[in-house]
């Protein structure tokens, strides 16, 4: 059932990133970054509230009078300060709920994950409290509304017993003190929320906590053009004394009242509070496949850091040597980090193709997938092939299933992450002449499954980034086609094209001709010096 | 036959790199050693495990030279990346002639070595020491 629901979900992502993909490019596709968005919307709210609290006064009389002088003479700043602050509350939950069901339907709350996901859930209940405690300090009717009901429903949990609503009963109980606590409510809860927003990504390194790629400024435009078409305005002050029906909700943040007013409040506490405990418990039910974590080999490594930079879950940490030899550090792998991906190893120097002296290990290894397996698979697939145009694809086991491609002429190997390749891969069967010319694919450009991985893989094959691709490798035998899942024909034609290209190029084969033609010797070597 | 003997004018006054340095000549002296008889294929893993012990050796001097803010540190790793691209021609020369212009390829690699240890790894000792 939950399958279906992550099977049918990622489809329609798929339709919708897509289409962003056409508008926005990988790099400013918001359904690529939208934890970042909601960090973005959160520092819009805080910068407006600030300001809206400067001129805003806390007592049941003045409250309503301060907003509304605001929003009306002071429209230019005041009133687009209240529709910014408004807004980029309500375009947090969109991305907030967005970002749930991404992350549901792409399968990644369970096992590592867990803790961004519980953390996520918290960071739910605290985005509502603070944004209906929003609506209360205008004090209109629809504060009087929201403030009503919620109180009630507060009250019909035993544990309070605070009574909240008699506050609420007529307008001589309301004093001024109570309302001073709900504007200091509306201050406290978002900082809370904000500690909160930040424990949920202390367990992803370099979280994309800010929108990149010139996002930002996009969407403040589009923010300040829509306060100033449509701004944020109060209903009519409230009155304690006349039963008010309020129809023009606030959807994003008020869905349920409608609920609360016509259900018992123990159902709505039922939908809410069991509807929330369900999810935290969703990792422990739905368990992920079993992960082949990655392990440090000390023997082969010497503490380069490599594998700490690189690793997207901050699964790898450095510490002090243990084994007695003259290094100062060695990398350790929490096992309770680690989803398994190998870009750790990707980015490890001793992670080569190369024959070795000794056993073929690198200093940080997949527990299931060695570097001498990938070697040795890589070395029987492409031996296998023929002809001429011989290419070999690597994939992920997040793209498209790749053996449809296979032929006499093209090998395939699917990888954890396209970032557990190491560069020296390709230099391997390119310069030895196992392959013509080498397709990397997997994930859509942007959007990777493990975060990082297609991003080290390009920056390690335009040497931005350690290990780089040794220059000698032409570029031109290289391709890379991120397309992610559902693109199987696209590949397929890309690839022939590709054949097509090599077919062009020649076979490679300059290495041999070079050495027996003898004009390579040590003179010259040095000379490069 | 080549040799390249440790001379304490290597040191670098790290702990870790003079370690590495010290190994890496070993193994180039057993490469040097080896490619008089030995078989093509003990040839290549002697090649191939020097690519991965210098990989790993100059991604750690890398390392330490960004801890220190080296003011050369984009001339000597260039010179780093040039190194390896160069250790790679030779093996696949090497492997592509059949093993035979060893001795030639031996010589370009130690004077490569001698000279990266010379210039820049010299001067690195001087800035950290
Ligand atoms: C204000 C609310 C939230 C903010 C600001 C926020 C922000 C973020 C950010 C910045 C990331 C890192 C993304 C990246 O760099 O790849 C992230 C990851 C994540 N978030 Fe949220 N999030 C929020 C709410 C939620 C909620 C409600 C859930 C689910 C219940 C959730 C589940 C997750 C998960 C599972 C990840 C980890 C993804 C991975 O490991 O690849 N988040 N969030
Ligand atoms: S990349 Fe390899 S050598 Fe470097 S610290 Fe990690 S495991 Fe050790
Ligand atoms: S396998 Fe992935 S998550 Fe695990 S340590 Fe390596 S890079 Fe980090
Ligand atoms: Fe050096
Ligand atoms: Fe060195």
């Amino acid at each position: 059932m939950l399958v279906v629901i992550q099977k049918v979900g990622t489809r329609l992502f798929r339709v919708f990133e897509e289409l962003a993909d056409r508008f926005f490019g990988p790099k400013l596709n918001p359904f690529y970054q939208l934890g970042g968005l909601a960090f973005f919307f959160y520092w819009i709210v805080a910068a407006s509230g600030v300001y809206l609290y400067i001129f805003f006064e806390t007592s049941v009389t003045e409250a309503y009078n301060s907003v509304e002088r605001l929003t009306h003479e002071q429209w230019y700043l005041g009133g687009v300060m209240r529709s910014l602050h408004r807004y980029a509350s309500d375009a947090m939950v969109l991305v907030v709920v967005v970002h749930l069901l991404r992350e549901f339907c792409r399968g990644r709350f369970n096992g590592v994950r867990w803790f961004s996901w519980v953390s996520g859930v918290f960071l739910l209940w605290l985005m509502y409290a603070s944004g209906v405690g929003g609506y209360w300090l205008v004090w209109d009717e629809l504060a009087q509304f929201v403030a009503v009901l919620t109180s009630e429903w507060l009250d019909w949990l035993p544990i309070f017993n605070m009574a909240m609503a008699r506050n609420f009963l007529n307008e001589a109980h309301l004093s001024d003190r109570f309302f001073s606590l709900l504007s200091f409510l509306h201050i406290g809860i978002p900082l809370v929320f904000l500690l909160v927003m930040w424990i949920h990504i202390q367990r992803i390194s370099q979280p994309k906590s800010n929108p990149v790629g010139g996002l930002a400024w996009r969407v403040l435009l589009a923010m300040v053009v829509l306060s100033l078409i449509k701004p944020a305005i109060s209903m009519d002050p409230a009155n304690l004394d006349k039963v008010v029906t309020v129809v023009d909700l606030d959807w994003f943040y008020l869905g349920v009242y409608p609920l609360m007013d016509s259900w018992s409040y123990g159902s709505v506490w039922l939908l809410l509070g069991g509807g929330s405990f369900a999810l935290m418990l969703l990792p422990l039910v739905v368990r992920p496949k079993r992960i082949s974590v990655a392990e440090v080999e000390l023997e082969n490594c010497n503490g380069c850091e490599r594998c700490f930079v690189d690793c997207p879950y901050g699964a790898v940490v450095m510490q002090a040597r243990t084994d007695g030899l003259p290094y100062e550090k060695e990398a350790v792998v929490d096992p309770d980090q680690c989803v398994g991906c190998g870009i750790c190893v990707g980015a490890c120097p001793t992670a080569t193709p190369f024959r070795r002296q000794g056993a073929h290990v690198a200093g940080i290894e997949l527990a299931d997938f060695a570097i001498s397996e990938l070697r040795e698979r890589t070395i029987n697939a492409a031996e296998a092939l023929s002809g001429e145009n011989k290419v070999f694809v690597f994939g992920c086991d997040h793209g498209d299933e790749l053996n449809s491609l296979k032929s006499d002429s093209v090998a395939v190997m699917s990888l954890p992450c396209i970032g557990f390749l190491p560069p020296s891969f390709i230099d391997f069967l390119i310069s030895r002449n196992y392959a013509d010319g080498v397709v990397l694919t997997g994930c859509r450009d942007g959007n990777c499954h493990h975060r990082f991985g297609i991003d080290w893989t390009e920056q390690r094959l335009t040497n931005q980034r350690d290990p780089g691709l040794r220059q000698r490798v032409s570029r031109e035998r290289l391709s890379r086609l991120w397309y992610g899942a559902g693109h199987i024909k696209q590949l397929r034609k890309e690839l022939t094209a590709f054949q097509e290209k090599l077919k062009i190029l020649g076979p490679n084969r300059v290495k041999k001709n070079r050495v027996s033609d003898g004009d390579v010797d040590g003179e010259e070597l040095r000379g490069d010096l | 036959m080549t040799q390249l003997l440790w001379s304490d004018d290597f040191c670098i006054g790290v702990e870790s790199i003079d370690h590495e340095h010290r190994e890496l000549i070993i193994l180039l002296n057993e490469i040097c050693q080896a490619l008089g008889g030995k078989s093509g294929i003990v040839k290549d893993k002697l090649m191939g495990e020097l690519f991965a012990r210098i990989s790993a050796h100059f991604a750690l001097e890398e390392k330490i030279m960004r801890n220190h803010r080296y003011d050369r540190y984009q001339e000597h790793k260039l010179d780093h990346d040039k190194l390896l691209d160069e250790l790679r021609e030779i093996m696949d020369d090497h492997e592509a002639s059949g093993y035979a212009s060893a001795e030639k390829l031996v010589k370009a690699l130690v004077s490569w070595f001698t000279l990266h240890f010379k210039s820049e790894d010299a001067r690195l000792h001087r800035q950290l020491g």
